[in-house]
């Protein structure tokens, strides 16, 4: 009964700089269940960016197959791509990346779909910060600003959020809220969730833990 | 939320540099729009003038090349011969002759105007003699006193207020003719036929003359003034053109510095042509609420132009300085530019890789 959101069929990615080759993924295999939460863990450099950049089809695998949904996300044009992003993929970044010229409302209806707010006032009860809501990002703490951009991450009902070290920026208590509020979604909305992180504290909060060395899971 | 609405939210983010970038566009419009507005004003007001001034044909010494224009000194008269054979033709009639030249009094240069049509002049006192104001400041004239011209003395009898930069003395010209050895500057008449058969059966029975019809007249101030708009418009142009091709380098250094925000853009979906298309629209705004200041901003200093030289330039109106084709065609013209100097940045923008972009510091 359980469906495949995310599945990663021998998954290459290499970068060439200059001599050296750097293969950043190297045969990764893997497959997020819809409703999962899962973290994967592991040293800088191991690959655990440039897995969710291929998840997220930000960016494109040199070898293996990625399938989203059951679809094979290579056949898709640029503009298939972007569009998937924006219903099927939320992305949580370490350092928020919200924009700073709009309002905490506007940021989280920046990639709506739909002009009806009224998603965007229920996410905002869920993060506790209506009252926040005409405040420019650069006015929060990186708590409440991650936060935000879980909001964010939120507004189309996507099949899948990624996070990359979404708590590399906070401070303990800052990242257990930040944890909770992931956990919540993931238990009491089904939301299918995967992150990055070096924090073993994090980690804790997930289902299934993954060890990430030199572009292989474990 | 559009992605549009941030093209305007951008322009307000770095407000010093959106409003240099606009005054480039700005200045460049006013200069466009004041000049070809002074050009076209001036074309319409001499066509005015020329219509109420001359009649169906006026005729000249046919060295002149060209019918004489306002303000302009001729030095090829029409001999007494031929002024009377012109005053016996039976197509013309309500013949003026009008004679401008420069004479001396005193040692001082003066303008002479001979004329008939005291109507057309505004003065205070009686025809006959009229100076200007200038006169009476520097020589200490007025209505009754002598003034010698030639071997001539002659009674002032009016005096006018324009502002001349020259010594002008208008006088009937029975008058005038003696001073300048019977010889006259031109002839306006009205025609008893077609002005065209009439014109030419005048340079044809006449020796030594050329004539020119109302349409003549016309062209040569049309073509002469479109010259001069052209000449004067393609150096403002010139101006506007910098202001539109530093938006190519403003847009560059804001798509540069705004690297990473594109790539989040891209990473929650947005696509290739969005962001293009709100880079584009950012640029076109900066054109086109430039030009729109300032067109505004022209046609207050010609109103205030207008009001200043409202002596001079008489009933001179708005409208045919600044025509509606100049400022939609300003505008129109500012924003497509505009547009078209935001292609490259917007294409750098739309071709940015997303992972590099998010990576960017
Ligand atoms: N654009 C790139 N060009 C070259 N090498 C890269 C590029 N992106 C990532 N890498 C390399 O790929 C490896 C994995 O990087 P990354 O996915 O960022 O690891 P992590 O997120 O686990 O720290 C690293 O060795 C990194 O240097
Ligand atoms: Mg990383």
């Amino acid at each position: 009964m359980n469906k495949t959101v995310l599945n990663f069929q021998n998954v290459w990615k290499t970068y060439r700089m200059g001599d050296e080759i750097v293969n950043a993924l190297a045969g990764v295999n893997l497959t997020l269940e819809k409703g999962s939460f899962t973290s994967m863990m592991g040293p800088s450099g191991s690959g655990k960016s440039t897995l969710l950049h291929v998840g997220g089809i930000l960016d494109m695998p040199t070898q293996g197959t990625l399938l989203m949904n059951g679809k094979d996300t290579s056949k898709l044009s640029r503009k298939k791509q972007a569009k998937f992003r924006r219903k099927e993929i939320g992305f949580v970044f370490q350092r928020f990346n919200l924009l700073n010229q709009l309002t905490v409302m506007e940021n989280i209806m920046l990639p709506s779909l739909d002009s009806e707010n009224n998603k965007a006032e229920e996410l905002l009860e869920r993060i506790r910060l209506e009252k926040k809501h005409d405040k420019k990002p650069n006015q929060l703490s990186g708590g409440e600003q991650q936060r935000v951009c879980i909001a964010r991450a939120l507004i189309n009902n996507p099949s899948l959020i990624l996070a990359d070290e979404p708590t590399g920026e906070l401070d303990t208590r800052n990242a257990e809220v930040i944890m909770n509020l992931l956990k919540d979604l993931n238990e009491n909305d089904g939301v299918t969730i995967l992150i990055a992180t070096h924090n073993q504290l994090a980690a804790d909060f997930t289902d299934k833990i993954l060890e990430m060395q030199d572009g292989k899971i474990q | 939320m559009d992605i549009f609405r941030l093209s305007f939210k951008n322009l307000k983010r770095r407000k010093i540099r959106t409003i240099l970038t606009m005054l480039g566009v700005i200045i460049g419009v006013i200069a466009l729009v004041v000049l070809v507005g002074i050009g076209t004003g001036m074309t319409s007001y001499m066509k005015q003038e020329t219509d109420s001034m001359m009649g169906d044909i006026i005729i000249v010494n046919s060295t002149e090349g060209g019918p004489p224009m306002a303000s302009t000194v001729s030095n090829a008269f029409l001999s007494q011969n031929a002024v009377s054979q012109i005053e016996n033709m039976s197509q013309l009639y309500n013949i003026s002759v009008e004679d401008d030249f420069i004479s001396q009094i005193n040692g001082t240069s003066m303008y002479i105007m001979g004329t008939t049509t005291w109507s057309q002049l505004e003065f205070n006192g009686t025809p006959g003699v009229v100076i200007t104001k200038n006169l009476v400041d520097q020589f200490g004239y007025k209505i009754g006193s002598n003034i010698t011209i030639g071997n001539e003395s002659m009674t002032i009898t009016g005096i006018s207020n324009t502002n001349s930069n020259m010594y002008l003395v208008m006088m009937d010209i029975s008058k005038a003719l003696p001073l300048n050895n019977y010889q006259a500057s031109y002839v306006t008449a009205d025609t008893r036929s077609n002005p065209e058969t009439v014109k030419d059966d005048v340079q044809n029975s006449v020796n030594g003359t050329s004539a020119y019809t109302q349409s003549d007249e016309a062209n040569q101030i049309n073509s002469v003034m479109n010259v001069i708009t052209l000449v004067v418009g393609a150096i403002a142009s010139i101006a506007l053109l910098v202001g539109v091709i530093s938006i190519v380098n403003i847009m560059l250094v804001n798509v540069t510095e705004r690297t990473r925000e594109i790539g989040v853009l891209k990473a929650i979906g947005f696509t290739d042509r969005e962001i293009l298309s709100s880079v584009l629209l950012e640029a076109g705004l900066v054109g086109f609420i430039g030009s729109t200041v300032g067109v505004v901003i022209a046609v207050i200093l010609l109103l205030i132009g207008l009001t200043v030289f409202s002596q001079q330039v008489g009933n001179i109106n708005l409208l045919s300085m600044v025509p509606f084709w100049l400022i939609a065609g300003v505008i129109g013209g500012s924003t497509i530019l505009s547009i078209l100097a935001g292609l490259y940045p917007a294409w750098h923008a739309s071709r940015l890789n997303v992972v590099e972009a998010l990576r960017n510091e």
